[in-house]
């Protein structure tokens, strides 16, 4: 599948410091895509840039094969960070004037608005001004601005922060609803959950320079399955254990009446390989949980050390 | 080019789309009528203050009241002057001599009115009525322990029917070798009854002393009384005897006023567009607005849309005076009112005026939105926009003397320096500048005008897409001019 963006070597320097370092990465129509990274990874630049706000410093962004013009920046939504709109402005006003700046003509823009607003629960709302609604609506009006002219590709910047879960959920539904009808997202996020729900593909980034870039279920395949269990009182299994040839790390335990333990399952009979030798050895086993890995994990992973923001 | 319509047509919808927009457009007209009639309006409604005066000779008081009736008979004429002067000049010479050979003044305000109901009979229906600012009262009493209840307020007294206390009480007392004037009122802050009564007292002892000298009381007077005939020429007219009026005046009196216009229109637009800018910095909706349009369009759309947002002001003001002006005119076609309008309508004034506002507007409209793209409160604004203020505030203080001596060199010279220039040439315009005098601090201006927006374009650029402060581009530019003369 060809991309709608494409980020080659994409580098970002304030004074000597490289805010994003030489990242290259794409997004395909029809799939959402997310980059994540802790704050100040240099996702909220990366993503400027790729919207045509902020000029690379080196490297170049790609829409649809060709470099990023004005034209192109027009099939492009963006929903920054920190969000906000004319706050004297209706909502149906604030849609229409976005959707206009990006190219529709005054009467489609108007009649876009309406439905949208209609769409997601807002229709009464239409004519009342900005600074009359509450933050949830307010931010909903916002979204429904930057998809209202029917963009290739949508670029939302944390777009999740600051909603209750109704909202969240909302945001979700839109996110999947544009990409079930073949648009692109791209979006960042620092919470794994919403990548790992959402996401079809996911870029890490750590200090600006990609970690990771690939499917969900890579990230996650790229760890080893584990099994968590717990044993009562001060019992060593992996003493126990280790006379059997298995090794073990110990985990924090829950309280002060249990161990827990931590063990990768690096080959498929491990866990009844395992659950055998407990049984040989007496080991009073309270609990034996098979863990599937998660994108935090997979973030952990393979950013490792270099996720803490630089000193 | 779309891109910049909508940014216009929104930051000028969103001004002109409030009610304070209207309210504050009308209470601008209103304001200027409150501070231009009220003070009349209040004159004109107050009833004459009441005045008491008792002297030892009966020659002293009838002096200080005949000091007083005079008083009010040149206060009359110079009324009725200024109003010839602006309503009926053609007739204004004759309706004088009318009044000045009347016995009093009513005698003269009604002689007057006579002429003018034959020469101009739209004005004599205008005509204001005497106005008697004291009236001299019998004195209740000789002394002031008999005043004093009057002074008070506590009595009153009876003067045309109508019952008041007194204003004031003039005691005269003749003393060895002098007079002694003793004036009593509750009122501290008007000092014009005494300064009468001083004066007429002053004119006694005079004629006194120059009587015991053996000269004529009544040859001294008529010798005291000798003044030159005043008349005002300009060497620029055509007529050799044709004196400077009221109407000649009109353009320059045009002139300061849309000087102080293009002021506080320059610095209330500037406002509104640094007001517009920090609203969309610290909402975030630059960010927004970026994604379709560059920094450069964003500019130019908010200095267009408050410039629409001027003309509906300049519009609605320039109606409403023309309106105005016109009435007056139509009144009294040959009256300052109908020079004031020809002027107002004048090409070479509206075009001064319309160059001076576009440089000038652009100039610090463009300055505001360079610095407010620097800042995310108002706080920080203002702080950055103080140097500018006080560069705003030095053509104000420079107006009064510039429009008393347009030509001197000191106002030729400070017409070069560019943030002056749009109010010191609207000021100067009517005072016959050469072209040269008139096209060179232009050129100055707009060349300024053209570099500040440059200038402007970049720092804006620099605010909005790299969220620029103003210490951040301290620092950059320090660091390039450091790192600059290390080029090879």
């Amino acid at each position: 599948m060809s991309a709608l963006i494409a980020a080659e070597r994409l580098t970002k320097f304030y004074g000597a410091r490289a805010a994003v370092d030489q990242l290259s990465f794409s997004a395909e129509p029809g799939r959402i895509c997310g980059v994540l990274g802790p704050n100040g990874a240099g996702k909220s630049t990366t993503l400027r840039m790729l919207v045509g706000i902020l000029p690379p410093s080196g490297g170049q962004v790609l829409f649809k094969g060709a470099p990023l013009r004005r034209d192109g920046q027009k099939r492009l939504g963006y929903l920054p960070e920190e969000r906000g709109l004319y706050r004297n402005m209706t909502a149906r006003a604030a849609i229409t004037h976005l959707a206009r700046l990006k190219g529709m003509h005054a009467v489609d823009a108007r009649k876009r608005a309406d439905a949208l607003l209609e769409e997601h629960g807002l229709g009464p709302y239409r004519g009342k001004k900005l600074k009359t609604l509450s933050k949830g609506m307010a931010q909903k009006v916002q979204l429904l601005a930057a998809i209202a002219h029917k963009p290739d590709l949508i670029v939302f910047d944390e777009p999740f922060s600051g909603l209750d879960p109704v909202n969240q959920r909302t945001v979700e539904d839109i996110i999947r609803g544009i990409a079930r009808d073949g648009g692109g997202v791209l979006f960042s996020t620092h919470v794994m959950e919403h990548a790992e729900r959402i996401c079809d593909r996911i870029v890490l980034i750590a200090h600006g320079a990609k970690a990771f870039e690939g499917a969900v279920s890579e990230a996650l395949g790229a760890l080893p399955r584990t099994a968590i269990l717990e044993t009562e009182g001060a019992y060593d299994l992996r003493a126990a254990l280790a006379s059997a040839g298995i090794a073990i790390s110990e985990d924090r335990a829950p309280d002060p009446a249990h161990r827990r333990w931590r063990l990768d399952l690096d080959t498929p009979d491990m866990g009844r390989r395992v659950l055998a030798a407990c049984v040989q050895a007496g080991a009073p086993l309270t609990l034996f949980e098979p863990a599937r890995p998660t994108l935090h994990d997979a973030f952990v992973a393979l950013v490792g050390d270099r996720a803490a923001p630089p000193a | 080019m779309r891109e910049i319509f909508l940014i216009a047509r929104r930051d000028y919808l969103a001004v002109v789309s409030a009610w304070g927009f209207w309210l504050s457009l009308c209470t601008a007209p209103l304001l200027f009528a409150v501070v231009v009639f009220a003070p009349i309006l209040l004159s004109r409604s107050e009833p004459a203050r009441a005045l008491a005066i008792a002297a030892d000779r009966p020659a002293d008081e009838a002096a200080v009241i005949a000091a007083f009736d005079q008083a009010d008979r040149v206060n009359a004429r110079e009324t009725l002057n200024a109003f010839l002067a602006a309503a009926a000049p053609g007739a204004q010479a004759e309706a004088l001599a009318a009044f000045d050979a009347a016995a009093n003044t009513q005698q003269g305000f009604a002689a007057a009115r006579a002429i003018l109901a034959a020469r101009a009979p739209a004005a004599a229906q205008s005509m204001p009525q005497p106005q008697q600012r004291y009236v001299i009262a019998p004195a209740p009493a000789r002394d002031i322990d008999g005043l004093r209840p009057y002074l008070l307020g506590e009595r009153q007294i009876a003067i045309a029917g109508r019952q008041t206390p007194l204003f004031g009480a003039v005691l005269i007392t003749r003393t060895e070798g002098g007079l002694r004037l003793a004036y009593w009122s509750a009122n501290l802050t008007d000092p014009t009854p005494r300064r009468r009564a001083e004066r007429a007292l002053t004119d006694i002892l005079r004629s006194e002393a120059l009587a015991a000298r053996g000269v004529d009381a009544q040859e001294a007077a008529r010798i005291d009384a000798l003044a030159p005939q005043v008349e005002q020429f300009d060497p620029r007219r055509a007529q050799r005897d044709g004196a400077v009026t009221m109407r000649d005046r009109a353009p320059y009196i045009v002139a300061i006023v849309m000087a102080f216009v293009l002021w506080s229109a320059v610095f209330g637009v500037a406002n509104m567009l640094l007001t517009s800018v920090l609203e969309e910095k610290s909402n975030k909706i630059l960010d927004t607005l970026l994604t379709s349009a560059s920094p450069l369009q964003i500019l130019i759309g908010k200095l267009a849309g408050t410039a629409a947002v001027s003309a509906t002001l300049f519009g609605v003001w320039g109606l409403l005076g023309g309106s105005l002006a016109r009435f007056a005119a139509g009144r009294a076609p040959d009256g300052l009112m109908a020079g004031i309008a020809g002027a107002a309508l004048d090409p070479t004034l509206i075009g001064t005026f319309l160059a001076c506002f576009v440089a000038g507007y652009l100039m610090y409209g463009a300055l505001f939105l360079a610095l407010g793209s620097l800042c995310e409160t108002i706080q920080e604004a203002q702080t950055l926009l103080g140097p500018v203020i006080f560069v705003l505030i030095i053509p104000i203080i420079l107006l009064g003397p510039a429009f008393d001596n347009p030509k001197a060199p000191f106002f030729a010279y400070a017409s070069w320096v560019p943030p002056l220039t749009p109010f010191l040439m609207m000021v100067r315009a009517p005072a016959g500048l050469s072209p040269a005098e008139i096209a060179g601090p232009f050129v100055m201006l707009f060349i300024a005008v053209g570099f500040i927006l440059w200038g402007a374009a970049r720092v804006f650029h620099a605010g909005v897409v790299d969220n620029a402060t103003a210490a951040s581009l301290r620092n950059r530019i320090l660091r390039r001019a450091e790192q600059r003369p290390a080029q090879p």
